[in-house]
């Protein structure tokens, strides 16, 4: 009897041989995180370079960063599901996947960075409910589950495992009801997005990160959720134009990337202002009355007042006006600029809400406290990049991603 | 039905996904993980400190010369905690972290903890245990070989302090068994007791009644790093803040200067200079005791010998003083100088004191001179708040000692220091010279075997890698210290001694307290390695010996002779754990003084025996520095921190934990240095530089401080050890390795200040 | 943390530190290792991972010789009571797991190692670096287990620990008034071990709502300020100096501001 292929039918995939090498490459480098990771786990946090006064470091931005890039999934599952934009769902299949890659990165480096990873669950056991860290703990774990029973069905697209009434059945009636997960989902990610805003922004006694009154609640809350919708699809975006470098093919239509560049587009600069109201209140008002002129931040050789630029011009501004202008994100050497900055801007300002927040020193008479990782912090850093391209690359082979696949590269 | 392949891996999968669904919802995973996290809350490598009765023992610390009272808690007879013992007069519950410490110089790595003999070569650290048979046999016998071919001086012995019965029950062994080779290190207090005794021709502990005097003029002393002991002074300076006045006379800003009312920065080595030109004022301006100096000082102004010249007087000797010359001196603006002459003239009970940082080296003999003069002429001899002598203890009564003829030939041999010799009649002891001793020509070394009590030469000696080699010369050398320091590390044999919580010995109140003030440290704990009383391990070595030797020791150990020795104060002794001698300073008016003159002598005709060689009467004549100056462009000079010790007994770990960054960065020590020096050398804040001295080199970093002179560059002592542990070994440098000894003409002590020394960035 | 401040007679113990007084000679630094089984590294001099539950800092005024002054600068927690109702200090209301808590009856920030799971929010959220991780496994080389306390629990690794104000001293202290039937504690009965260790009598430490302990007056006499208090954390620490580049270095000032003609906009508790 001839077998049902792996592959999706009507699509072409490049051969075994190619494909394992490919794998291989990646799992070394996954391998060399692993290592890594138990040498955390065995020997202890002294494997790091982080110190007393460093204790969030690359790897507190690495989740940050990672939850803000997912917000892809989140919003494109809004637009799609519940705003309705019935394009997206050409691309929505992948944003789910790349959210789960991101969630599931960012739960696996939060449990090596805890000093004692086997009482990590003593964060929902002996929960303090004031504390923003319970608050994306909870969440980021229920979106997270959420994100995997979006990313289900599709599994179940697979023409092996569709084979099975059983599972067929079961796949047809999730995507039934997925505008419900969808929408729990949008739910969850406004709430932790947003705590996560407040990790940084509720340290009063650090003048660089704290805000206050409005600036606090919902201020913070609302730029860190703002942000993520805003930067997320862009980095959906990015992620489908390399695959498709890499496949070399067409994926999704430009109608469809167009469309979601530019609600980006117009999520960025509303941020980008917003933000920029924040930062002003903050350096005019808040700061000084701590006794600090923003210039006091920005006093040294790497956190130079460049940084606070590069975050909200060039990666804010520029980036949003090119999506936001027709002719901008139709050009596709505009559009791939766009949203490269864009993904920089919003990964700069989380590693600003962390790292800068701790080299400040809050005493006059200490200096800028200096931070250079170890390599078991990259390496476990690196990790989920080799584990991301892993997932994508077997979801891509052997499932119908993209749906608009088959149309745009017909096989004769 | 037929199972395929395929199906098969189906139901597996099917059976394995359902099974792992069904164990969650059943107990078993959750009691799991909850089970680890109460593991990672008892990990058994997690030291959980045994609980019982808490009980306390007073007892007297002996970390130092200033012996503090100190309340040692213990739990269920293991000692966790010292305090300080708000009772106790010396130190009326204040300590220094040292004496925090405490616990780690009873246990920890640095400890010897049975008698070695050494394998290999000399400071290889390759050790024999043997037993304490086997070591006393191996000392006795070698004295034993030592005496027999008639040279019983070519046996030395160094101790840290000749106070308290312990030295004296060993300076009582060197007697009997006939070497007058008993060394001790000297500090400032020698140069003081010197000064003291040419002036008043009393032999015995000075006293300087800090607590009663409302203005302390502090040539350099550091009053509260650790000089005149720091548990005293620091108890002192708290409990006197508000009442005394201390100006400070120093070219870098210590921790004492910092605190003191008045920091005055001076040309590092013109002491002595300013203590005249102040003299010069107080004498120009008539504000000295009219009353002391007309009845009671002889050599005031000029006089005449008994051959009928005439001479000049201490008023001659200051002339050349005046503030304008002095304040070129010592770089002190001349203004200041007449000020800080009227305010200390005028105090009501004003004390001038000396003696640089801890009083770690004595200084010059006209320092200490002039410095005391300054004192006399306000009348502050014998008085309350004043300077008087303390008599030398004689609480501890010894049985007549006999020796015999090749112990008596013995003693008649010189020293081998040159103390007490012609040169230096006044000198007690010179270890300070030993090494050049040693150093003839042939083998013909003078010193055939060594004894370290206590001390531990191989780290504090000046220009300590030439003492080493010296000390090689030397066939044969024990140590008696319970740690494993640097002396020790280089001996033959280690005899080691009980730590001071498990040792039985009486304390003697250290220089500086205005009463006699004896305490009996008792032991804490049983010993808890193979050591033996020190005490003990002489008086058995002196039985072996035989003769006239053990006849001078006729207990069976070193706790029935000290009942023996202390006699009536024994009791009282084991009842309050102190017992205070009467030491009342005469009433003023009263004076008695042990001179020529009978009086107190400006012009000390004890130092000159007759002759104006050297002057009798104090001048300033620049110390001289090691080193040429157009190679050398800086001067080094050691400093003390009470965080770190810089003596014999070095540093716990806890010690050197409180030390700065910018003292100390993993293995490398740092230099203090003026920010215009460093630019100038083009040095930035923790660059790593070399640095030069005519004795040695070292790698270190700068810090720079704007509190020391320009030119100077500052290291601390205490850094730099070899030995001890791997918590204390490879640490920084030993500033005694890069500086050397410069002996003063009239005393033959120590006065070095600084070296000349290079910096250069790598 | 729920307000539990009923009882009216509710304690806020805290500290006054003569700056004039310290001589920086660091005995209660070591007190204080003694006292609380503090560990120790063959390499200590690496601050930012060396556990010291109070550290003594070098000011100097930058001046250049002979003018320069050196003022030395203890700083165990502050025990920081935060805005608003106390209980809001920086550290205790980020802990995710509430292994630090506010002590409503003494004002005391407790830490718990055994709940700790080593997240070390709490360390970016204190000011005043008093907060240090276990970034090792705590070993007692050679016999020195021996001289461990059984009133303090050795920490393990990846775990943060703190002064506590000595809080076993506390419990002691109170169980033998319990005891002798006694609802109050007097001064002397509870004491730090730093207090307690100064030689120089430079910490003074008590209930700053007892009008009859010594650091009721202290913390209210014109010399007095605390760190950072414009950052709104409230400290129990409290500071005494003549010096006024010492008290500027305390805290953070614009050019044109004078601290001591500046009130502080942190309302007291009684
Ligand atoms: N260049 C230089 N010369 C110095 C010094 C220096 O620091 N530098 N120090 C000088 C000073 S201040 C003095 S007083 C002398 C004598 O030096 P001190 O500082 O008075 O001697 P301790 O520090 O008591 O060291 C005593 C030695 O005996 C042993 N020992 C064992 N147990 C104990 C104990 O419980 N107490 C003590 N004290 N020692 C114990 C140890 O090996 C220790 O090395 O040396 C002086 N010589
Ligand atoms: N933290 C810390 N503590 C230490 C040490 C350390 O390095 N660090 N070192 C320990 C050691 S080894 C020592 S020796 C002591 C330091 O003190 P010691 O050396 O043990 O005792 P002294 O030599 O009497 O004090 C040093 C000098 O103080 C001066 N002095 C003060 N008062 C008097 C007095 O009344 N009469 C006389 N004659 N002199 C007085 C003298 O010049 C004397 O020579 O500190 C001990 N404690
Ligand atoms: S001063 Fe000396 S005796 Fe007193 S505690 Fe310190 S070391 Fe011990
Ligand atoms: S013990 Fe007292 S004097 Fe010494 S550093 Fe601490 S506070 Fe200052
Ligand atoms: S000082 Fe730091 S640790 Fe202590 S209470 Fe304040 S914030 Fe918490
Ligand atoms: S490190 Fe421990 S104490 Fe600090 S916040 Fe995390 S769990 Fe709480
Ligand atoms: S109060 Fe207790 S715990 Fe806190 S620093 Fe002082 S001694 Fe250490
Ligand atoms: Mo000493």
């Amino acid at each position: 009897m001839n077998e049902t292929p792996l592959i999706p039918p009507g699509v072409k995939r490049c051969s075994k041989w190619q494909f394992s090498l490919w794998m291989a490459a990646v799992t070394a480098v996954l391998l060399w995180g692993v290592y890594a990771m138990f040498l955390c786990w065995f020997k202890g946090l002294n494997q790091t370079n982080m110190n007393d006064a460093y204790g969030f470091a690359l790897w507190i931005w690495a989740d940050l960063a990672v939850i803000a890039l997912g917000g892809g999934a989140f919003f494109s599952g809004f637009l799609t599901y519940i705003v309705g934009k019935d394009d997206l769902k050409n691309i929505i299949n992948f944003a789910v996947i790349i959210g789960f890659i991101c969630y599931s990165s960012a739960l696996l480096i939060l449990a090596i960075d805890i000093g004692q990873p086997l009482r990590g669950w003593f964060i929902f056991w002996h929960a303090n409910v004031h504390s923003m860290l319970t608050e994306v703990a909870f969440c980021l774990s229920c979106y997270f589950a959420v994100l995997t029973i979006e990313f289900i069905p599709l599994i179940l697209e697979n023409p092996r495992l569709d084979k099975k009434p059983f599972l067929h059945h079961l796949s047809h009636n999730m995507h039934g009801i997925m505008a419900v997960f969808a929408a729990t989902g949008v739910f969850l990610s406004f709430f932790h997005q947003g705590s996560l805003g407040g990790v940084a922004g509720v340290l009063f006694g650090r003048p660089f990160a704290y805000r206050e009154h409005i600036f606090i609640w919902p201020f913070t809350f609302f730029l860190f959720t703002w942000s993520a919708a805003a930067y997320g699809p862009c980095f959906t975006i990015l992620v489908t134009k390399i695959t498709e470098k890499i496949t070399g093919k067409k994926l999704v239509k430009d109608n469809v990337i167009h469309l979601l560049a530019k609600i980006s587009g117009w999520m960025i600069i509303t941020y980008i202002i917003a933000k920029t109201a924040d930062t002003i209140y903050w350096a005019v008002v808040t700061a000084p009355n701590a006794g600090f002129t923003l210039m006091d931040f920005y006093a040294s050789p790497t956190y130079n007042i460049g940084i606070l630029f590069a975050e909200i011009v060039l990666c804010g501004f520029i980036p949003g006006l090119i999506l936001i202008t027709k002719r901008g994100r139709e050009n596709p050497l505009l559009l791939t600029t766009a949203i490269i900055l864009a993904v920089i801007g919003v990964s700069l300002n989380r590693w600003v809400m962390v790292l800068q927040v701790m080299a400040v020193p809050v005493f006059s008479f200490n200096n800028w406290y200096t931070y250079l990782p170890s390599w078991q912090e990259v390496a476990t850093t690196v990790l989920p990049v080799a584990y991301g391209l892993i997932v994508i690359s077997l979801a891509y082979r052997y499932l119908p991603v993209f749906p608009q696949e088959k149309e745009l590269n017909p096989i004769d | 039905m037929k199972i395929d392949r395929r199906s098969f891996l189906t139901y597996t999968t099917a059976f394995v996904l359902g099974g792992a669904a069904g164990s969650m919802l059943s107990p078993a995973p959750w009691k799991l993980t909850d089970d680890i996290a109460i593991w990672t809350q008892n990990w058994p490598w997690t030291p959980v400190p045994e609980d019982g009765e808490v009980t306390h023992k007073k007892t007297v610390c002996t970390l130092c010369p200033c012996g503090c009272g100190i309340d040692v808690r213990l739990v269920g007879g293991r000692p966790v905690k010292i305090e300080g013992s708000t009772d106790h007069p010396v130190n009326k519950g204040s300590l220094c972290p040292k004496g925090f410490s405490g616990l780690q110089y009873l246990y920890g790595p640095a400890r010897v903890t049975t008698p070695l003999k050494r394998e290999g070569k000399r400071g290889e650290g390759k050790w024999k245990k043997i037993t304490w048979d086997e070591a006393l046999t191996a000392v006795s016998d070698k004295l034993a070989e030592l005496r027999a071919s008639g040279r019983p001086e070519t046996v030395a012995c160094i101790a840290d302090s000749d106070q308290g019965t312990i030295p004296n029950l060993i300076g009582r062994f060197m007697t009997a068994y006939g070497s007058p080779n008993f060394l001790c290190a000297a500090t400032a207090k020698d140069a003081v007791e010197q000064a003291i005794y040419v002036t008043q021709g009393k032999q015995g502990v000075p006293v300087f009644d800090i607590q009663n005097a409302d203005f302390i003029l502090s040539f350099g002393a550091g009053v509260l790093e650790g000089w005149g002991g720091p548990g005293r002074m620091l108890n002192l300076y708290g409990a006197g803040k508000s009442s005394k006045t201390i100006v400070q006379v120093e070219p870098r800003l210590s921790d004492t200067a910092a605190k003191a009312n008045q920091w005055i920065a001076i040309n590092p080595g013109t002491e002595t200079a300013l203590a005249l030109g102040l003299a010069n004022v107080i004498i120009n301006e008539s504000l000295y005791d009219k009353n002391f100096v007309e009845n009671f000082a002889f050599g005031f102004d000029r006089w005449t010998d008994e051959n009928g010249v005439t001479r000049d007087g201490f008023t001659a000797a200051v002339k050349g003083y005046e503030p304008a010359k002095v304040a070129q001196i010592t770089g002190i603006n001349q203004a200041d100088i007449t000020a800080l002459a009227r305010k200390f003239a005028k105090a009501a009970a004003p004390i001038a004191i000396n003696g640089r940082g801890q009083g770690l080296l004595p200084g010059g003999i006209d320092e200490s001179l002039a410095v005391l003069m300054l004192n006399a002429l306000v009348g502050n001899i014998n008085k309350k708040g004043g300077i008087s002598v303390m008599p030398d203890f004689d609480y501890a009564k010894w049985p007549e000692i006999k020796i015999d003829e090749v112990a008596s030939k013995g003693m008649q041999q010189p020293r081998v220091d040159g103390a007490g010799s012609e040169q230096f009649p006044n000198t007690r002891y010179l270890l300070n010279r030993l090494p050049e001793a040693l150093n003839v020509a042939g083998d013909g070394v003078p010193i055939q075997a060594l004894l370290v009590t206590d001390a531990n030469p191989l780290y504090t000696m000046p220009d300590t890698e030439a003492a080493k080699k010296a000390f090689d010369r030397i066939p044969f050398i024990v140590s008696f210290s319970p740690y494993m320091d640097e002396t020790a590390s280089f001996s033959d044999y280690i005899l080691p001694n009980h730590s001071y919580l498990e040792r039985l010995q009486d304390v003697p109140s250290a220089a500086g307290i205005s009463r006699q003030v004896i305490s009996l440290s008792t032991p804490v704990v049983k010993p808890v390695y193979e050591t033996r009383h020190i005490g003990d391990a002489f008086i058995m070595i002196a039985q072996n010996l035989g003769g006239f030797i053990k006849n001078a020791f006729p207990w069976k150990d070193y706790e029935t002779f000290l009942k023996d020795a202390l006699k009536e104060h024994w009791r009282n002794l084991k009842r309050k754990g102190l017992v205070e001698l009467s030491h009342n300073p005469p009433e003023p008016l009263t004076y008695l003084f042990n001179t020529a003159s009978g009086k107190f002598e400006f012009y000390p005709t004890a130092q000159t025996n007759g002759t104006d060689q050297p002057a009798a009467l104090p001048a300033y004549a620049p110390v001289p520095i090691e080193g040429d100056m157009q190679r050398f462009d800086l001067v080094l000079t050691p400093y003390d921190t009470i965080r770190l010790a810089g003596g014999n007994l070095a540093s716990a770990p806890f010690m050197t934990k409180t030390v700065d960054d910018t003292v100390l960065k993993k293995e490398t020590s740092f230099v203090e240095i003026n920010p215009t020096t460093a630019r100038g050398l083009n040095l930035k804040e923790g660059a790593t530089a070399r640095l030069t001295t005519p004795k040695g080199e070292a790698t270190v970093k700068v810090h720079l401080y704007d509190g020391i002179m320009p030119g100077i560059i500052a290291m601390p002592r205490g850094l730099g050890h070899t030995a001890y542990s791997v918590y204390l070994a490879d640490k920084g440098t030993n500033v005694n390795t890069l500086i050397g000894s410069i002996a003063d003409p009239a005393s033959g002590l120590d006065m070095a200040w600084g070296i000349r020394a290079q910096l250069t960035r790598i | 943390m729920k307000e539990k401040n009923s009882h009216s007679n509710a304690k806020r113990y805290g500290m006054v530190i003569d700056l004039d007084k310290c001589t920086g000679c660091g005995a209660c630094m070591v007190a204080c290792y003694s006292e609380n089984n503090v560990p120790f590294k063959t390499d200590e001099t690496n601050k930012l991972d060396s556990i010291n539950w109070i550290r003594v800092f070098k000011l100097t005024n930058n001046k250049p010789y002979p003018d320069t002054e050196v003022c030395y600068l203890p700083m165990p927690c502050m025990q920081c009571d935060g805005v608003g109702k106390h209980g809001h200090s920086p550290c205790v209301s980020v802990c995710p797991a509430v292994a630090t808590d506010y002590d409503y009856s003494t004002g005391i920030v407790s830490q718990i190692y055994t709940r700790c799971f080593g997240c070390r929010y709490c360390m970016a959220a204190c000011p005043y670096h008093a907060r240090k991780f276990n970034w090792w496994d705590p070993a007692w080389p050679a016999d020195t287990k021996k001289y461990l306390s059984p009133n303090v629990s050795p920490r393990m690794r990846g775990v943060v620990e703190k002064c506590s104000f000595c809080f076993h001293r506390y419990q002691q202290a109170r169980d033998k008034a319990y005891l002798e039937k006694r609802a109050e504690l007097e001064e002397h009965e509870y004491q730090t071990a730093c207090a307690q260790a100064c030689p120089v009598n430079a910490i003074t430490f008590g209930d700053l709502n007892n009008k009859d302990h010594a650091v009721y007056k202290l913390k209210s006499s014109p010399t007095a300020f605390r760190l950072l208090e414009r950052l709104q954390t409230n400290p129990k620490v409290y500071y005494l100096t003549s010096k006024s580049w010492v008290r500027r270095a305390g805290d953070n000032y614009l050019a044109h501001e004078e601290p001591e003609n500046m009130k502080t906009t942190v309302k007291e508790h009684h």
